[in-house]
């Protein structure tokens, strides 16, 4: 019996920001052109920079000093209809943006066995953003994560068939969640508007293996520990209205991104052709709940989760022709996220991408990759979603991506 | 290069073949639509609750909100041609009570806080020349009898009944002689009727003291089914789709101050002592609220309980008691002794609640039976509510419960919905329509719909303060008839 409970009351802990999530199947997938034009279906290659994120035992089979680095856009256009409990023929776009992630890899051979690197890289990462004034704006209306992996690695060549590696990561990320506060009671001029900014780190580590039994073929498994990134920052509201005790202050939570294997086979049929299949596992699972907790008044949210551990198939190829690389790739990427858990902060279904891209070895030293993926989203039709959700409709979701690397080697 | 060809050719083909290209196609134009009906008119029947009555008044700025107006809302979105949805309208701040005041609740402090009338004058009718009925023929206070009776409506006016709105929202017998002849004059294709309420809430809203019971099962199963049967036969082809009534225990009326004096009485270590039903003097009621069943407290009590523990005579001078009641000693600490008990009035102890559970249940047999002979549609709203009670209600991330006040569903008189809760209630029918009569009407966007007016400036408390005089109103609505 606090005396603010009555009207207060209204925005007591179980309900404010019940909803938040830093959303699930936010993995992105970029790491690299040359790897992302063959639908990310390179842990058993891992042959330029993208090994320290691919399978770091690569590394070891690369003779020469290297940097590898890059940038990728990355455009969706993500639509939704509903909510079923008003009027399920409402079309909302998703406010269009253009994320850019971007790699960094360094490779340096120390002797002839032990080839060192370092790499940054965003391996997780997600934006949404919705109309201001949109159905689902007690929801969300925003959300951006970021996250930079920096990994120092190192990998050991065994045999002239065999190389392990091991990288540790250093993890910086951002969030920021934006919404409006749904005040059920009382009439408001305007809802206050919600604002959670964040800064995070964490550390994890990665290891990989790398083996040769033939010329023409190769066998890579690599995994990459979870990572458990304690998050800080700020929550504020606008307008803050003081009968309403808002927590306005300080907010802070724990995100634990989920760990990740490959395993991977890679194929030379015919010379100058190489293919490749992937399996990937991710286990989504870690992410059962999220929750937020406010200094203010020392409340804490709880949102149910429970995502799924899932998978991807990734297969794809490369054929060269002089200084001309060809490639294309296929990935299905599994959705974590239960029907009843699916909600506007990320509408996530199982997606197809195909790929397609162009190497050019501009000189024996420099290069570069460009790559182009198309990414479909499975039509996701939320049904029955949890109460703190209630939010039923229909997503639908593509997106276009567009990558370019340079490399160079001394 | 061949084979690169090849290959581009066959992954561009893939491409093609796989996606059909870049489009996002859409579940398909969801149009709302009356399916095989048509709707040229729409009447709804029924008490406070349909006719917009909120925070203890019937005012305009509530009865736009009204469930029946909101259901037209939608029924005109899917093609229905309604016209006008004609309402008793009423300016604000409203209905006038006792004192000639308007009777309308408002927040008048956030420090305490104290809810009430402002003791403002009332407005006036908006709508009294309408050449034919209203189309919401909604009467606060109205029970099951009063559907099919014909006396005069001015009769209604003076005591016992004191109750003005009959003669203000039926207006002339030249309209039809009752709520039913008015109804019937419409000539609907559609028929809301949701009554039956008051037969058993004055009961319980008076602590079982005014009325000392229900309306008998007998004589409510009788009414009930007749006014079915009228309905049904008046109106052979029209829809008719009846609501059910909830149990008075899930409303914030009775779920507001328990909480609070259970905490001062834990505080204290004493138990609350109350008066059982038809006590008048010493007290058998006697409870430290762990009990299975504990007492429900009236909100009418709200003034009440900060003087638990008081010596005082409050309750007796506030009733005008020219002397005390036998064996009442109002220098005992009020609320812990039996000689200075909570009043009766004030409560709906266990017995009282068995009496409205099984009235509720009973009433809500009937109402099932007579819509079952006459094909009329039931809305279960007391499963509705009992769901509410019992985990609240959701609404894209926003969340309703039964509390008063902050939990956004009722009025601030704790009984009549606010203006989203009759959303919420408009919901519910329509749900019950599209899966019943085919129809596809689309849901009434409750976040769209206001709140309740509050001035944010100052903190709130933990009881709300209302003046007792402020309840004169629901008394005289429910108290007799």
């Amino acid at each position: 019996m606090t005396r603010v409970q009555l009207f207060a009351g209204v925005l007591t802990a179980t309900l404010f920001l019940a909803n938040h999530t830093l959303a699930g199947g936010f993995q992105l997938n970029e790491h690299g052109a040359r790897a992302m034009a063959q639908g990310g279906a390179f842990a058993a290659r891992a042959s330029d920079g993208s090994a320290i994120y691919f399978n770091p035992a690569g590394l070891g089979f690369q003779s020469d000093a290297s940097v590898y680095a890059g940038i990728t856009t990355i455009s969706p256009t993500i639509s939704f209809y509903g909510p079923v409990e008003s009027d399920p023929g409402v079309k909302t776009s998703m406010v269009s943006q253009t994320f850019t992630p971007f790699n960094v890899y360094l490779v340096a051979p120390v002797t002839d066995r032990l080839v060192v690197g370092i790499g940054a890289y965003n391996p997780f990462g997600l934006g949404t953003e919705w109309p201001n004034g949109w159905a689902g704006r007690f929801l969300t209306t925003k959300v951006d994560l970021k996250t930079y992996f920096v990994t120092p690695t190192a990998s050991y060549r065994l045999t002239d068939q065999l190389s392990i590696g091991a990288g540790l990561n250093y993890v910086m990320g951002s969030v920021m969640l934006g919404q409006d506060l749904a005040v059920s009671s009382v009439d408001l001029p305007t809802s206050p508007h919600v604002s959670v900014s964040m800064h995070a780190t964490g550390v994890g580590y990665n290891v990989g293996l790398l083996y040769k039994p033939l010329d023409v073929l190769s066998v890579g498994a690599s995994y990459r520990g979870s990572v458990k990134l304690d998050a800080k920052g700020n929550v504020s509201f606008n307008p803050d209205y003081a009968a309403l005790a808002l927590p306005t202050g300080g907010v802070n939570t724990t995100i634990k991104l989920p760990a990740t294997g490959f395993v991977g086979v890679a194929w030379t049929p015919m010379k100058d052709l190489q293919v490749e299949a992937d399996y990937q596992f991710i286990g989504w699972s870690s992410y059962d709940q999220l929750t937020l907790h406010f200094a203010a008044d020392n409340s804490e949210t709880v949102a149910p989760k429970n995502y799924q551990d899932t998978y991807m198939l990734r297969v794809g190829g490369e054929y060269t022709m002089d200084a001309f690389h060809f490639r294309a790739g296929y990935v299905y990427d599994h959705s974590p996220v239960k029907t009843e858990y699916v909600d506007p902060l990320l509408p996530d279904a199982n997606r197809n991408g195909v790929s397609l891209g162009l190497g050019y070895d501009i000189t024996s030293h420099l290069s570069v990759d460009a790559a182009y993926f198309y990414l479909k989203f499975d039509q996701r039709v939320a049904v029955n979603t949890i109460p703190q959700t209630s939010f039923d409709g229909t997503y639908t979701s593509h997106a276009h991506l567009a990558s370019v690397d340079f490399g160079y080697r001394f | 290069m061949n084979a690169w060809k090849t290959t581009a050719v066959a992954v561009v083909a893939f491409v093609l073949v796989f996606f059909g290209g870049c489009t996002d196609n859409g579940p398909g134009v969801f149009a709302p639509s009356l399916g095989s009906k048509t709707v040229t008119k729409y009447v709804a029947i029924g008490n406070s609750l349909t006719a917009g009555y909120q925070s203890n008044g019937l005012y305009q700025s509530a009865q736009i909100y009204s469930y029946p107006n909101l259901i037209a809302g939608q029924l005109k979105l899917a093609g229905a041609t309604l016209g006008t949805f004609e309402q008793p309208l009423y300016s604000d701040p409203g209905t006038p009570g006792a004192d000639g005041k308007a009777s309308r609740y408002e927040i008048i402090s956030l420090v305490g806080p104290v809810i009430g009338p402002r003791g403002l004058a009332p407005g006036s009718p908006l709508n009294l020349s309408l050449a034919r009925p209203y189309d919401n023929l909604g009467i606060p206070g109205a029970v099951i009898f009063d559907f099919l009776d014909s006396a005069s409506f001015a009769s209604k006016a003076v005591p016992p009944r004191s109750n003005p709105l009959f003669a203000l929202i039926l207006r002339s017998a030249a309209l039809g002689n009752s709520v039913f002849a008015q109804a019937k004059a419409l000539h609907p294709d559609l028929v809301t009727f949701w009554l039956g309420n008051n037969d058993v809430l004055g009961y319980a809203t008076s602590g079982g003291v005014s009325p000392a019971a229900p309306t008998s099962l007998a004589a409510f199963t009788y009414l009930y089914s007749q006014a079915v049967d009228s309905l049904r036969a008046a109106l052979p082809n029209a829809s008719i789709v009846v609501a059910n009534i909830p149990d008075v225990t899930t409303i914030a009326f009775f779920t507001t101050l328990g909480p609070h004096i259970a905490a001062a009485v834990a505080a204290s270590g004493a138990p609350f002592r109350y008066q059982k039903h038809g006590e008048t003097g010493v007290a058998s009621g006697n409870t430290t609220f762990t009990e299975a069943t504990p007492p429900l407290i009236c909100l009418t009590g709200s003034a009440y309980a900060p003087l638990l523990g008081q010596p005082t005579g409050k309750w007796y001078r506030d009733k005008g008691y020219p002397s005390l009641p036998a064996g009442i000693d109002t220098t005992k600490p009020f609320g812990f002794h039996p000689q200075n008990p909570w009043p009766d009035a004030l409560v709906l102890d266990a017995d009282e609640q068995a009496v409205a559970a099984t009235a509720v249940a009973g009433f809500n047999s009937a109402i099932a039976t007579a819509a079952q002979a006459k094909n009329a549609v039931v809305v279960d709203i007391n499963a509705f509510f009992a769901g509410v009670k019992a985990n609240g209600y959701f609404w894209a991330g926003e969340e309703f419960t039964s509390e008063y006040v902050k939990g956004g569903l009722f009025s601030l008189d704790g009984v009549h919905p606010s203006s989203r809760g009759s959303g919420v209630l408009a919901n519910q029918f329509i749900k019950k329509m599209n899966e019943r009569l085919g129809t596809k009407l689309s849901y009434v966007d409750i976040s769209a719909l206001p709140g309740i007016p509050a001035g944010l400036s100052k903190e709130g408390n933990a009881i709300p303060i209302i003046p007792p005089e402020a309840f004169q109103e629901l008394e005289l609505l429910w108290g007799s008839r």
